[in-house]
């Protein structure tokens, strides 16, 4: 009787322990919640002194005076480990525009606010609201300008998948009555000039 | 007597499993009536951040959510909701609540603890739990009052067997489009060529929707709405197209092109325009079958899209002598909501200079409405 009480109670014992660790560490959600991540507003200055500058090329897509295709043009920047650091360097030299004479796809006084990458592969990318007000209007300028933005960001950057093109902080419908800005954009490599 | 003392024990240990199980996050849909008005209570386990659309009688709810959620929706009985809906998208819910009838009005409240999201849904028409709506008097007939006021989105329905073709002459009011050198403006342009076409058209036998008829303002999704209430067999946007380079020129003819995320929108017009037939479909799976009817319209859609923006782009080419620039496919917001074959045509480049005078012209505005007409007659005789 005593060893069949003290095999009840080792059982039982046995039993908690391994409840309870299924109970705290069992049902623990690792999954990170929705963050719109790494906001580049906090950045640092990108090197020290004595640090190397370290270069990455990448690619920019710019428009031609020829057809509606998008023209490539290699540009190096400082290359930073932080992706969004490095989407933010594309943007704004997309927004400087070309070195080699291509029509720019993004009107000159706009400016970028910030860019937001989430951990789904989503860059949300807010400009100013010149991207909206001194756009040319018509279906293939908005159609240049917005594959130009999401070109430049989803071929240099292989972790960004979609693109979400935001005006002043907000969602807005569309530039001018045509492409649906309401929803991220895959890229459209077929736009681009052999 | 020491074997039930030992399940006893267990199962009080197990509680709390139990209890952490009730409580993966969860989103509650129930509906209930009161005497003026029915109640739609969204509950949930997380904070509730939400938007909330209307779109003629849906009421679209999105809920921003990153983790899934176990959805949970009690049957019910409603005066004015006739059926609840819900997608996942990848960081929200999206609830779709189709409304009896289109002249309602709403309005929301948040409670805490847990969470809820009280929508409050009154209509005119509703004489609380006396009157029963009238199912032979489906709202889809009449356009929804959002959607618009102009008397050409409420002419009658067609007789048996005639086909509605919905033009929807592009921007409008304070949205000009774009500009030409000269002052020519976009919305003035594709308003003139809508209303030649609507003649030519009609000459034809065919029923004839525009979005607007004059100069007003009329948002992109109120004009496939148009589309849909008026469940246009073809549907038909004319612009006029713009570009940072001087010299573009020339037609082209475009179709939606499939963003994974724009088959949301579509998905939920067809809901709209075929629900009834579907919602006699009574399985448990009934969301996946009306996904599967769905991407299967869809894909139909796309295929007819293409054929007609082929047809309208030859005779644009041959007609006008204008440069060929050819079918193309873009996300085009206009289009996405539409449940049929829908183009946009960009007629000739207002940000040409040349291209820009020919547009203000009434010959040229005609022989284009003409070369849409045989393009879109091509398309017919195949497709009737």
């Amino acid at each position: 009787m005593d060893t069949k009480q003290l095999m009840v109670l080792i059982a039982l014992v046995g039993l908690l322990i391994i409840l309870l660790m299924v109970f705290f560490w069992g049902g623990r959600d690792d999954r990170r919640p929705y963050t719109p991540t790494e906001a580049a507003s906090d950045s640092q200055p990108l090197l020290s002194e004595n640090e190397k500058l370290e270069i990455k090329k990448v690619v920019l897509f710019f428009l031609s005076e020829q057809d509606d295709l998008l023209y490539r043009e290699e540009r190096e920047i400082a290359f930073d480990s932080l992706l969004v650091h490095q989407a933010k360097l594309v943007i704004e030299e997309l927004i400087k525009g070309s070195q080699k004479g291509w029509v720019s796809p993004i009107p000159a006084e706009t400016k970028l606010r910030e860019v937001f990458i989430t951990t789904q592969g989503v860059a949300y990318v807010d400009f100013s609201k010149e991207l909206h007000e001194n756009h040319p209007s018509g279906s293939t300028a908005e159609i240049c300008t917005i594959f130009a933005i999401v070109n430049s960001l989803t071929y240099n950057f292989k972790s960004i998948k979609r693109v979400y093109i935001l005006i002043d902080g907000g969602e807005q419908e569309t530039l001018h009555g045509h492409i649906d800005l309401k929803q991220p954009l895959v890229p459209r490599y077929d736009l681009i000039a052999n | 007597m020491q074997f039930r003392v030992l399940i006893f024990i267990t199962l009080l240990l197990l509680c709390p499993l139990v209890a952490a199980a009730q409580d993966s996050p969860f989103l509650r849909i129930s509906v209930e009536d009161q005497p003026d008005a029915s109640h739609i209570l969204i509950s949930s386990s997380q904070q509730l951040s939400t938007s909330i659309e209307t779109s003629s009688n849906y009421i679209l709810v999105r809920i921003r959510s990153v983790r899934p959620l176990r959805v949970q929706r009690p049957p019910f009985q409603s005066r004015l909701v006739e059926t609840i809906g819900w997608s996942r998208g990848s960081d929200y819910y999206l609830v779709n609540i189709k409304t009896k009838v289109s002249d309602f009005e709403y309005t929301t409240s948040h409670l805490s603890e847990p969470p809820r999201l009280l929508i409050r849904v009154v209509s005119p028409g509703d004489e609380g739990a006396l009157a029963e709506p009238d199912d032979n008097n489906p709202a889809l007939d009449i356009t929804p009052g959002r959607a618009g006021t102009d008397s050409a989105a409420r002419s009658p329905l067609p007789a048996q067997g005639m086909k509605t073709i919905v033009i929807d002459p592009g921007h409008g009011g304070i949205l000009a489009g774009a500009e030409g050198k000269f002052g020519t403006l976009e919305k003035n342009v594709t308003l003139d060529i809508s209303l030649k076409l609507k003649s030519i058209i009609e000459r034809q036998g065919y029923r004839v929707v525009l979005t607007r008829d004059r100069d007003v303002d009329k948002s992109l999704e109120d004009r496939a709405a148009i589309a849909n209430n008026n469940r246009a067999f073809v549907f038909i946007s004319i612009h006029a197209n713009g570009s940072q380079r001087k010299a573009a020129r020339g037609s082209e003819t475009f179709f939606l092109s499939m963003n994974a995320t724009d088959e949301e929108a579509r998905r939920l017009a067809y809901l709209e325009n075929n629900s009834t037939e579907l919602e006699k479909i009574e399985s448990p799976n009934e969301d996946d079958i009306k996904m599967i009817l769905w991407d299967m319209a869809q894909v139909d859609y796309l295929r007819k899209s293409s054929e007609l923006a082929e047809s309208i782009q030859a005779e644009l080419n041959t007609l006008l002598g204008t440069r060929n620039r050819g079918v193309k496919q873009a996300p085009f917001k206009v289009l996405t909501g539409v449940a049929c074959p829908a183009v946009l045509v960009e007629v000739a480049f207002i940000s040409n200079p040349d291209e820009e005078r020919k547009l203000g012209t009434a010959e040229f505005q005609q022989k284009v409405a003409q070369a849409i007409y045989d393009g879109l007659a091509n398309f017919l005789r195949k497709n009737e």
